[in-house]
């Protein structure tokens, strides 16, 4: 007795029960009975491969109960275009099924395919905030939204704006300065105007001196400071602010050391120094790394190096 | 293969940790084959999604566990035959559709029962067909891979489609430049590398690009020092790795982060005292399983992948794992000069 055995609307369907494939062992199963009727009901109407609205309340019923299960979004976003369902409504209860389950896949691929039938990006801004709310650093939110922006063309539509907002509460976090990579950046590969270079440079150094062990905006820098093409000398009086081979027992960021190594290994007479900082992280600011910065101690030692 | 979490927990039981906790063989064992008995509680069902890929993840552990016959083998055979697809692929469980990496999995565990000539025998030139499934599953314009016939693309696709290829000695039947190609444009200014080109780079995804390199003989297209030295980042003072900057730690990171490393040469940068002592600390000492991190429930998957990092790490009593085809290396090397 359930709640699709009991209904007029599915007394044509003659559900199909689980077929385990292997010899059935010991325990009996014993499967939740809501569950077990509702995927009996799913694969009598998939082996017919019905497309009707009952069928499409079927999937939501179960993509409720368990929505990794990945063959029933492509079944669902099949029924949705052959009876030509709203799909805004969809996107509704998309909302709140991914709100329920973070940690989802198959929702993300499922609204895409939906979003880039409707068109438009219209609201999509706003659930994408709402899914921040719970967790800034979701990386299929993040995946999704990079889509978003290139199928839509929305790299000058508030998306720069939006990073700032979530760096300024997080500056920690690091899916927010990859897309802001992304947009400054990611573009295409055509050269970035100086203007922006510099306004980058400033915007990482900021965010640097507000909280200098921070991994993020020390890439970030870095990588701007590479992708400009000019050396990484250029970068010593700032990273001179966070440590120095001189005060060894003041030193801020182990970045910052780091950065300082790299650059003196590349100068002339920078060898010891290099030497120096590498020791420093090693023993006192980042042992748990040795092997890595006895390392790049160990190429200083070889002619023309590139640490 | 059950995926129901539990019922033990990460360190001991009234919530304290071991000092010196040893790696605790014969309670694992017992674990995954009690695995295979819980049929009678909701979450088997609800994780039938992701069946084959357990039997994987148990089979894999128990060999490297050295019980490599613990589960009954014709059951196993017997199991993944009944998720094979007319299109040449596996489902997750029988009635599933195909899908990359079931079919992924179900192959690991065919050539880990050394068991492809029957599986030939039920599925004629079943090896082919299985061949023309992952082939046609490439972007032959881009190089990427599709999971399934819906279309969604991701790196994780592209390297379990490569690696079940070479089990089965057809990598020919894919554009394997394209593959590279692919690679070298997901990776970012940090030197490591995201699920699609402008993504966060990401360890597990780091492990799907650096396998597709070691595939294609390629790992001379990764800038090794760069990479190798934002992967060692990911290890945080309680010795654990984590899969990105500012995130915490869990075990299956142990697996991802090493096996890169490994691949490239450079797993001596981890601190493996305080990584190997981090895993003994997830697993229940009592009932065996290991943990995503200390205090939490056990589960088959992350006692694999935690077994499979100690392997890579050299731990006494485990076997030897290989660090691409995450297969016990005697496997791998039977199927490749067999």
């Amino acid at each position: 007795m359930g709640l699709y055995s009991e209904s007029p609307d599915w007394a044509d369907i003659e559900p199909i029960p689980q077929d385990e494939g292997g010899p059935n062992p010991l325990a009996a199963i014993h499967y939740s009975e809501e569950y077990s009727e509702a995927m009996g009901y799913l694969r009598a109407v998939m082996a017919r491969n019905e497309m009707s609205s009952r069928a499409l309340a079927l999937t939501e019923d179960i993509i409720d109960m368990n929505p990794a299960h990945y063959t029933i979004w492509l079944y669902r976003a099949e029924i949705l275009f052959a009876i030509k369902a709203d799909l805004h409504q969809e996107l509704e209860w998309l909302n709140e099924t991914a709100l329920a389950h973070q940690k989802n896949y198959q929702i993300w691929n499922h609204r895409q395919t939906v979003v880039d039938r409707v068109g438009s990006p219209a609201g999509e801004a706003e659930f994408i905030a709402r899914m921040f709310e719970k967790d800034a650093k979701n990386y299929h939110v993040w995946s999704y939204r990079q889509w978003l922006v290139r199928r839509f063309d929305l790299w000058e539509k508030g998306e720069l704006e939006d990073v700032e907002l979530l760096l300024k509460h997080d500056i920690r976090n690091n899916s927010a300065w990859n897309h802001r990579w992304f947009i400054v950046f990611g573009r295409d590969d055509s050269a970035v105007a100086g203007d922006v270079i510099q306004r980058e440079m400033d915007y990482a150094k900021d965010a640097i001196r507000l909280a200098p062990q921070n991994q993020s905006p020390w890439n970030y820098l870095k990588g701007v400071t590479r992708r400009a093409g000019n050396p990484m000398s250029s970068l010593k009086d700032f990273a001179s602010e966070f440590a120095s081979i001189e005060r060894p027992n003041e030193v801020r960021s182990s970045y910052a050391l780091d950065l300082l190594a790299e650059i003196y290994s590349q100068e002339s007479d920078g060898k010891l120094d290099a030497a120096v900082a590498l020791d420093l992280l090693a023993k006192h600011y980042d042992p748990i790394r040795a092997n890595y910065w006895n390392y790049r101690k160990a190429l200083l030692e070889q002619p023309a190096t590139a640490a | 293969m059950s995926l129901v979490a539990g019922p033990g927990r990460g360190g001991l039981g009234d919530g304290q940790f071991s000092q010196n906790p040893k790696l605790c063989v014969d309670k694992h064992v017992a674990y995954i084959q009690s695995l295979d008995q819980r049929r009678d509680e909701l979450d088997y069902w609800l994780t039938e999604h992701l069946r084959v890929s357990g039997i994987y993840w148990g089979l894999t552990a128990l060999h490297l566990l050295g019980h490599p016959d613990a589960l009954p083998r014709d059951d196993l055979l017997k199991y993944i035959i009944s998720c094979f697809c007319d299109d040449g692929g596996f489902g997750a469980a029988p009635g599933h559709d195909s899908h990359m990496l079931y079919t992924l999995s179900a192959v690991q565990v065919l050539v880990t029962l050394d068991a492809l000539e029957e599986f030939e025998q039920q599925i004629p030139r079943g090896k082919d067909k299985i061949g023309r499934f992952i082939a046609d599953l490439q972007n032959r314009e881009s190089g990427t891979f599709a999971g399934d016939r819906w279309g969604e693309e991701d790196t994780r696709f592209m390297f379990a489609g490569l690696l079940a290829l070479s089990l089965l000695h057809l990598k020919h039947l894919v554009d394997i430049d394209k593959c590279v190609q692919y690679v070298k444009s997901c990776q970012n200014f940090d030197g490591a590398y995201g699920v699609s080109p402008g993504a966060e780079s990401h360890s597990a995804r780091v492990y799907t690009c650096v396998g597709t390199l070691a595939l294609a003989g390629r790992l001379d297209a990764a800038d090794t020092d760069a990479l190798a030295g934002w992967l060692s980042e990911r290890q945080l003072p309680n010795g654990g790795l984590n899969g990105r900057p500012e995130k915490l730690e869990d075990v299956c990171y142990s697996w991802w982060v090493l096996s890169s490393m490994a691949m490239i040469g450079r797993l001596h940068w981890i601190d493996k005292d305080r990584l190997t002592s981090f895993i003994f600390q997830c697993q229940d000492p009592e009932n065996g399983g290991i943990a995503d991190r200390p205090g939490d429930m056990v589960d088959v998957f992350h006692t694999h992948f935690g077994l499979a990092g100690l392997s890579l790490l050299g731990q006494p009593g485990l076997a030897e794992v290989d660090p691409t085809y995450c297969m016990p290396k005697q496997v791998v090397e039977r199927v490749l000069n067999g």
